[in-house]
């Protein structure tokens, strides 16, 4: 049978019957619907007779599984445990029998939320009893915002929210199915509902001690709609049971058996391999290219040229045109690849773009009237009273996010339909490049999710998808398993922004600031240019102004682990640092006056974070020649009275003489909030985060030569080992009154302002360049 | 050409060519995807295989080099995900995305099965492998505990 032949059913069937014949857990593959299924009011793979759906979250088997349908995707961030804690909690089913599978993005398309999952219920960010304040923003097709009214109200994976955004719809969920679960008891033992209970999946009637379970009568709630469920209530934190508890990760044991499926792991039926070579100058595309040479290579099938991706489709950034070839195996593509020869087509003004230039420009724009976020006081006046005028210029560096598993997708199309089965944090944007690049309506394409071999931002993750529809749409029957090298991947990620910081106190008598100017500089598509300065100062200054300066550079930028927020708080905290020193004051004990003497309302909740931290460390006491300790707060939307997440850390670091630094110690003062779904998975996320910036400020810089980037590989952009990760990390969690804004990224921003300050402390040189590791630090 | 490879026990006869990369070796012919590809030039430890019980970057050398040899992948190491580096992997819940814990284990055990009790020093200079969720901090307790064990089990 040749791969045109064979059909849609063939091949799902297949693919099921290989997980099976494994023994495999194919982790979240949601096998779609057959085609001809997909008219009539429910897909056929809901009727499954041995399974009951309660609602678009739950199905619930006899056996008293409960299987979960996960809306974000998982990353290492622990959202396919910590979004079924918040179902199963409400549910109140047996956690032991809870299995998370990916929610299907294709019916995502097709279906509208439930109606009661539409109102956030409560009175926002301090009410222990409600919802919080979850953000969907504006319905776009793209999903570039979510999706407010589509079936799983957002599916993208970003900006730390998946707790935050889903929380109350996925309480209610569960809440939602328990109550209907009960209903049906209830009229089954023909008694009233509120004498019977439910736990573990247990409904008992409690005053005849009769009971049942849930996979028993899991197939009558299907069909029990709910009375009223505008009247549906969610816990609150202080009547949580499985909420706020240690839950270890329910796809662990996969993972420590090399049996979950990432997108890289897929196999199709019928599947061919695709190696591609995108123009490394960004803009840049294929001039003219011989395929001559590969044409008798072993397994090679076809090679074809494929055009920069619509902008449209990759949220404005521009990427390079390039080359692709299709073979039996993806070794095969890729050595014929790398035997054509390749002339590019790109634009000159690309090409004269290198680190140097590209600096020089962002410190001019600083001498450009910018865009003036925040003018508070007079902040001129206040400079000429000052007696003293500290300023300081700080850069950070390009940064990628480097994710351990390469770019890649699977896509087949058909004259009716496309499947993509991929790792990515939004699916709802890759079904609509699907859509426009083959023509097939949305409602036919169907994102198949896998588990992602580390994400660290939404639109990271470049035209991985947008190559592999391409190719694959001009293949049309054969699947597609596209695949960069690791090369390949740092050229078709987007970048952090590069950035640059000018900043100037004027200090009074006695080392207060009374005036605060911070200019920041990055290209002006860069993300989050107002990120940490855009309100009033966090530390008290009475006179501040605030401005962005851009100009214009190639690089396609995007998230990375939050947005301009990283860079930011590099660049502020590493300030106070020195504003403390001039003054002559305890750096602790600088941030928390000037932290006392705002107005900001969680005040309290940042001092405690600072005293905490620095009590924990034993700050004061002590140390050895040539170690010192750091302090610095960070925190995210605590200067407004809505949600936050605030924490401080004290890092303990050495520097020997020849130089090497060393991360000794970190201690971790972090709020809870009103409670955290997972304190295990946000235990993690700190350990991670502190490494993550470790990298930022002592190894990782991309630079740009004749307009591309220079590092493309682990050789020359350094990844930390065991042997640099910090002896000692200590996290002691208080609690505060708000829900929390999220725990994914900027919890360990901190890294990179108290390296710089350790290194200060002992060396007396002051470093403003990221990174750390690329400056003589040697002492004597 | 046809290749010999004894996979986790199995004899398989692969029709590839000689210098395909091990790694490919397993992944596309035998089928085995728990080893990871990343970075391609032996740097990161992704796609760490034993060979004959030594460690081996296999993105890195040519499947005929491992023509009668032993070679044993992420899914040789139990049958059940229960050998006990993968039960100290759990009992720390260490994996973040999981991408590079396969090697990262077969890197552990490679050193285990040398030195039964490593010091942390033992620890960083054998376990090379990168992580980009920053998940070493629970990887250094779970292979002490992995070598606790391991010794119990030979103790049995």
């Amino acid at each position: 049978m040749s791969e045109n032949e064979i059909s849609d059913v063939n091949r799902r069937e297949f693919l099921a019957m290989v997980a099976a014949a494994q023994g495999a857990f194919i982790l979240g593959f949601w096998v779609p619907p057959q085609a001809n299924a997909q008219s009539g009011p429910r897909p056929v793979w809901y009727q499954d007779p041995t399974t009951a759906e309660i609602n678009a979250w739950i199905v619930i088997s006899p056996d008293d599984t409960v299987t979960i349908r996960i809306g974000q995707s998982e990353l290492g961030q622990g959202v396919w445990t910590s979004n079924a804690m918040m179902v199963a909690e409400e549910l109140q089913c047996d956690w032991n029998k809870v299995r998370p599978q990916y929610a299907s993005a294709n019916r995502d398309a097709r279906e509208k939320a439930p109606e009661w999952t539409l109102k956030v219920m409560g009175n926002g960010a301090t009410d222990p009893k409600g919802g919080g304040e979850p953000g969907f923003g504006n319905r776009d097709r793209t999903g570039v915002s979510g999706i407010p009214d589509s079936l799983y109200r957002r599916m993208r994976t970003n900006a730390a929210s998946s707790v935050k955004d889903g929380r109350y719809y996925l309480q209610l969920a569960g809440a939602e199915a328990r109550e209907r679960l009960l209903l049906t008891a209830a009229q089954l033992w023909n008694v009233p509902v509120a004498e019977v209970t439910a736990k573990d999946s247990i409904i008992t009637h409690i005053k005849s001690g009769r009971t049942t379970t849930y996979g028993k009568i899991a197939g009558r709630a299907a069909g029990m709609p709910h009375p009223n469920p505008e009247t549906i209530t969610i816990k609150s934190p202080d009547q949580w049971t499985l909420m706020g508890t240690e839950r270890k990760n329910l796809d662990v044991p996969d993972k420590v058996a090399g049996r979950v499926v990432y997108g890289i792991d897929v196999r199709v039926p019928g599947m061919k391999w695709a190696a591609v070579k995108a123009c490394p100058v960004y803009g840049g595309k294929v001039k003219s290219c011989n395929f001559d040479a590969i044409r008798e290579m072993p397994g090679v099938r076809s090679a074809m040229q494929f055009p920069i991706p619509d902008p449209a489709l990759t949220r404005g950034r521009i990427f390079g045109g390039g080359v692709a070839v299709v073979a039996d195996h993806w070794h095969q593509a890729k050595t014929a690849l790398d035997r054509i020869s390749i002339e590019w087509d790109i634009p000159p003004e690309h090409a004269a773009f290198n680190t140097a230039n590209m600096r020089d420009a962002l410190l001019a724009s600083f001498d450009r009237p910018g865009r003036v976020r925040v003018n508070q006081g007079n902040v001129d006046d206040a400079f000429a009273r000052a007696v003293k005028v500290v300023e300081a210029t700080y850069s950070t560096p390009y940064l990628p996010r480097a994710r351990m598993e390469p770019g890649n997708a699977t896509v087949l199309v058909t004259d009716d339909r496309v499947d993509v089965w991929i790792g990515d944090q939004s699916p709802q944007e890759t079904r609509f490049s699907a859509s426009k690049i083959t023509g097939i309506p949305e409602q036919n394409v169907y994102v198949n999710l896998c588990h992602l071999g580390g994400g660290f931002g939404r639109n990271g993750n470049g035209p991985q998808a947008e190559q592999a529809i391409m190719i694959a749409n001009a293949h049309r029957g054969t699947p597609i398993h596209l695949l960069w090298t690791r090369e390949e991947d740092f050229i078709g990620t987007t970048y952090r922004a590069m950035g640059m910081a000018r900043l100037k106190a004027g200090l009074d008598s006695e080392g207060w600031p009374i005036a605060l100017e911070v200019r920041t500089a990055m290209q002006e598509d860069g993300f989050g240019p107002e990120s940490s300065f855009d309100v009033a100062s966090r530390y008290h200054v009475p006179n501040y102004r605030f401005s962005n300066h851009t100009t214009k550079f190639h690089v396609p930028v995007g998230t990375r682990r939050g947005i301009g927020q990283a860079a930011h708080e590099f660049y502020r905290e590493s300030f106070m640092n020195e504003l403390a020193h001039a003054a002559g004051k305890d750096a602790y004990r600088y941030r928390r006056e000037l932290i006392a003497r705002t107005s900001l309302p969680y005040k309290e909740d940042m001092i405690r974070a600072l005293d905490i931290a620095a009590e924990m460390s034993g700050w004061g006491k002590p140390l050895p020649r040539g170690t010192a300790r750091a302090i610095a707060l960070e925190e995210r939307g605590a200067e407004t009275n809505r949600m936050a997440t605030i924490s401080a850390m004290v890092h303990t670091v050495s520097v020997s003489r020849d130089g090497k630094v060393k991360l000794e110690r970190v201690d971790v003062a972090h709020e809870t909030g009103f409670g955290l779904v997972n304190p295990l998975s946000v235990k993690k996320q700190i350990e991670g985060q502190i490494i993550w910036f470790y990298n930022d400020a002592m190894h990782q810089a991309n630079t740009i030569k004749d307009g591309h980037i220079v590092e493309n590989n682990f050789n020359a952009f350094r990844l930390s080992r065991i042997d640099e990760d910090p002896p000692e990390i200590n996290i002691r969690f208080f609690k505060t009154g708000h829900w929390l804004l999220g725990m994914g990224h900027d919890r360990a921003t901190s890294v990179q302002s108290a390296i710089g300050d350790a290194i200060f402390q002992i060396t007396g040189k002051r470093f403003r360049d990221l990174p750390y590791g690329s400056q003589d630090l040697s002492w004597t | 050409m046809a290749l010999d490879l004894n996979v986790n026990g199995t004899r398989h006869t692969i029709d590839a060519d000689p210098l395909t990369p091990l790694l490919w070796v397993i992944r596309d012919y035998v089928g085995l995807t728990g080893t990871k590809f990343s970075c391609g030039i032996g740097q990161c430890g992704a796609c760490t295989v034993h060979v004959d019980g030594q460690p081996v970057r296999s993105c890195s050398v040519q499947a005929s080099m491992a023509v009668g040899k032993r070679i044993t992948t992420i899914e040789g190491i139990s049958t059940d995900g229960n050998h006990p580096i993968q039960v100290a992997w759990k009992e720390f819940d260490t994996p973040q995305c999981g991408y590079c814990q396969s090697g990262m284990i077969m890197s552990a055990l490679a050193l285990l099965q040398r030195r039964p009790n490593p010091s942390d020093a033992d620890i960083n200079s054998a376990v090379t492998n990168a992580c980009r969720c920053g998940t070493y901090h629970r990887i250094r307790q779970a292979i002490h505990l992995a070598a606790e064990l391991m010794k119990d089990g030979r103790r049995q």
